[in-house]
């Protein structure tokens, strides 16, 4: 079983109800889940749709392909048509304009049974999920749970209403009409996934810091980071974590390094464009050698380009940003449950070698959702790196260590004087225009990057070692590039998928070993320059041997990608 | 106690011979001596500008930050430990140019900081550029020939009510008992604390000397009411032939860290609830 629905209206419509709703049905009933949310840079009108694929195996994209698609508007038709795969189901309100409809196509009283039944137009949700689980032949009993479960604190009056508005359509619908589909999933009673903690790439990332013990966060709101800093927000009272929406982006990240250099773990949470305002910031990090976590979901550019939509253009950018030289790391997850662990170790990375750690989101990573297994929090991350413990006057904030790790201590420790500047400074922190010195202090700093470099996990390789054709990836593209990988190698094409999830310092041991291997590696970017592609030439030398480039703001499918491939002559 | 002798230099001061910044380090070491916390407790932060060096003279906690950006680095600093007294040293240029929307901010969330703008009316670090207090008319190295600067000078003391600081003063860099008692009174407040220090830049703005100063500053009169804000801005308008000098405005209310309900003390030494996060998580299970 693999479906794909297509949830299409004008916003402020509920599509994201509905969505969620649909979501959480399969869910609890033990499918796979993948929802994307596509929409305009708009608050009402327009036309977005959410994309759920839904199976009984992993799913980690989104597809081109949908079987179903349930429209509130006329366009949520007209868009996804020729998407639709043949014999596709279309659910839509009867008061839609649209008639050229063909034998699974079905014209419904969505909003009259919403009013007429709940009482209240809203329902239509319910209504249209009543519909579609009579299409596909699975009982009317998985809305009613969800439905509970979902409006459960409403009140008895709201699920009930919800639940006879559901159970109307899916009467309606049972017998003549769905006998028309040829869906049939009754059988798909109990599916295998036991995955039951429904997340987005931002909620993990938050849950992350949570568990890193993050306790400051300062940031401005900025399209597709905002809903992890409102997520950590809401539950800032729960745990104590202190925050602060800021006048701005430089007042945000200077805020955070205030906090970081007295000890309290921070981060923040910005686009490409609020990363800009940063950047000067990012240096004074750099120089004073402060810990702090940068989390950039990144949206296509430049300037405020496209505000709710994907891309992976900022690598170069964040990977140089600020002016002079001192080490960072850089870190893209792939998926939430990857995000949840990177993010933790993020933090105990930024404390372990004092440095700014860049999180590389992008949109498609922040907002699609997918079922993961119940994380469990084992410990709070409380691992502080070298901590100073005599105390006498003679603190050296920049002590010059063999690992460039100097013992830290904090504004407040008794018996410290805990100097620090963002100009070249000596081992007090106090200014020094030394030339020894100042050679001195920049081999400090950059001695950690062989440091950081043995902590760094080697890229992952997919499918078998060996192969002709080497996909490579980075973040949250892997998860299309990995099923088309999949689909490739089970029609007998020799393919592999070398995916980084830490991109920098670049670690080049597995990477020169499968450069050796392969006859043909290819590189699959959300970008139109190939960052990633040419940060690996820059610090190994090799070059890919086919480019292959999305920026039009819509995430990869594998469909796209083997598209691609095809063109470049994989066969 | 904290002896003078435990707040020397750490290094060679850089300050021009004259500068008014050396009355400023003096009041700024008379006031942590009188006041009686103990040294660690003390966390100077500071921007860009002959100010920004004021950690590096001192021997206290210090960090010397970006040009502009002390105050949010300061704000992070203070909610982080509660128990530091948090002072930022900025000059006209720090604070009301690059950091101006800053300080608004602070002032208006009443974070519990102490700010020291000094102010000599010129850029000196950079060598004699204009700056957001020059006076309309004044002459400098960037501003436009014959007229000088085209504009009138911000406002400092009035920026700072408008902006909601719940404490507001003014001194001068030649009247260290007076400027010693403010920096007291502001590290005190349990608020957002500006005090504006005139201080003569000698080289570049020798214009606003030590005698221009000297003949100018007034200290409030007694019946003056600190607790007027309307007076207060009434007054901040006064800054010409007569210059005055003592608290503008003295309020008190819940101050930014009270506000957030962190807690107590340093956040360092908290601990997210392990279950909490666990219960945060198990919310979201379908």
């Amino acid at each position: 079983m693999d479906l794909s629905f297509n949830i299409g209206g004008a916003a402020g419509q509920g599509i994201n109800t509905i969505g969620d709703l649909v979501a959480q049905v399969f869910v609890k009933n033990g499918l796979y889940t993948f929802t994307i949310k596509d929409y305009m840079s708009r608050v009402r009108g327009g036309y977005n749709f959410t994309q759920i694929r839904v199976s009984d195996e992993h799913v980690h994209a989104p597809v081109h392909s949908v079987d179903v698609i349930i429209a509130l508007t006329k366009d949520a038709i007209v868009n996804q048509r020729e998407r639709l795969i043949e014999g596709g189901v279309i659910i839509f309100d009867e008061s839609l304009d649209f008639e050229e409809c063909e034998r699974c196509h079905l014209p419904l009283p969505l909003e009259e049974t919403a009013e007429e039944v709940g009482g209240d137009v809203r329902m239509m949700n319910a209504a249209a999920l009543g519909a579609l689980l009579s299409v596909l032949k699975m009982p009317v009993s998985l809305a009613e749970n969800a439905l509970a479960d979902i409006f459960g604190d409403k009140g008895d009056s709201v699920v009930e209403g919800n639940v006879k508005v559901a159970r109307t359509m899916f009467e309606e619908v049972k017998g003549e009409l769905a006998q028309r589909c040829d869906h049939d999933f009754s059988s798909v009673e109990n599916a295998p996934s036991k995955d039951r903690l429904l997340v987005t790439g931002n909620q993990a990332i938050a849950l992350g810091a949570m568990a890193a013990n993050l306790k400051w966060i300062s940031a401005y709101p900025m399209s597709p980071s905002t809903s992890l800093f409102e997520f950590i927000i809401q539950n800032a009272q729960r745990l104590q974590i202190g925050g602060l929406q800021t006048e701005d982006e430089i007042a945000g990240l200077n805020m955070a390094l205030g906090a970081s250099h007295t000890g309290a773990r921070s981060m923040v949470t910005t686009s490409g464009g609020g990363f800009s305002l940063m950047v000067e910031a990012v240096g004074l990090a750099g120089m004073a050698e402060i810990p702090i976590v940068i989390y950039n979901a990144q949206r296509p550019g430049p300037s405020t380009g496209l505000p709710t939509r994907t891309e992976q253009g900022d690598l170069l950018f964040m990977l140089h940003s600020s002016q002079g030289e001192f080490p960072r790391i850089m870190i893209g997850p792939k998926d939430p449950l990857e995000a949840y662990y990177l993010t933790k170790n993020a933090f105990r990375l930024a404390d372990k070698f004092q440095v700014p750690v860049m999180l590389l989101g992008d949109q498609h990573l922040a907002e699609f959702s997918m079922n993961i297994p119940r994380i469990e929090i084992e410990e709070i991350s409380m691992e502080r790196g070298k901590l100073a413990e005599s105390s006498d006057d003679s603190y050296k904030r920049f002590k010059i260590t063999e690992d460039g790790v100097s013992p830290r201590a904090f504004p407040g420790d008794e018996g410290m004087v805990v100097a620090a500047s963002g100009n070249t400074h000596n081992e007090f922190g106090h200014i020094s225009e030394d030339p020894d010195n100042r050679n001195a202090m920049v081999e400090k700093r950059l001695a950690k990057i062989p440091r950081i470099l043995d902590e760094l996990e080697e890229p992952k390789v997919y499918g078998d070692e060996k192969a002709d054709y080497t996909l490579l990836t980075w973040g949250s593209t892997w998860g299309a590039a990995y099923e088309a990988m999949q689909r490739l190698s089970q029609d007998g094409v020799s393919i592999n998928h070398l995916h980084f999830a830490y991109l920098y310092p670049l670690k080049t041991k597995r990477l020169n070993r499968i450069w050796n291997e392969a006859k043909k590696i290819i590189s699959v970017e959300q970008n139109a320059t190939s960052q990633f592609a040419k940060l690996i030439r820059m610090e190994s030398g090799l070059s890919v041997d086919e480019e292959i480039n999305k920026y039009d703001g819509r995430p990869m499918t594998p469909e796209w990608i083997i598209k691609e491939l095809r063109e470049v002559g994989v066969r | 106690m904290i002896e003078r002798e435990d707040l020397e230099s750490p290094q060679d001061i850089q300050w021009c011979p004259g500068c008014g910044n050396f009355g400023i380090l003096r009041a700024l070491k008379q006031a942590v001596m009188e006041l009686g916390y103990p040294k660690h407790e003390f966390f100077l932060v500071s921007g860009i500008g002959q100010s920004g060096k004021t950690p590096h003279f001192i021997n206290l906690n210090g960090f010397h930050t970006l040009h502009g950006r002390a105050i949010p680095v300061a704000t992070g600093a203070h909610v982080a430990n509660t128990d530091l007294k948090v002072i930022v040293h900025g000059g006209d240029g720090d604070l009301l140019g690059e950091g101006l929307g800053h300080l608004m901010h602070a002032a208006r969330r009443n974070v519990n900081v102490t700010c020291l703008l000094h102010n000599n009316g010129v850029y000196g670090l950079t060598k004699g550029q204009y700056s957001p207090t020059s006076p309309h008319g004044f002459v400098s190295k960037t501003s436009p020939p014959p007229t000088g600067v085209p504009m009138d000078p911000v406002n400092t003391i009035g920026v700072a009510l408008i902006g909601g600081a719940t404490f507001v003063a003014r001194g001068f860099a030649g009247d260290i008992n007076q400027l010693t008692q403010l920096i007291v009174d502001a590290i005190e407040h349990p608020g957002f604390a500006l005090v504006e220090i005139m201080q003569p830049c000698v080289i570049f703005n020798p214009k606003w000397g030590w005698d221009f100063f000297r003949e100018r500053v007034y200290k409030l009169e007694d019946d003056y009411d600190i607790k007027s804000r309307t007076a207060a801005l009434e007054k901040s308008f006064e800054f010409g032939d007569r210059i005055p000098t003592g608290v503008f405005y003295k309020h008190e209310k819940t101050h930014f860290a009270q506000e957030l309900q962190l807690p107590e003390g340093s956040l360092r030494d908290h601990t997210n609830d392990r279950e909490e996060i666990q219960d945060i998580i198990d919310e979201m299970l379908v």
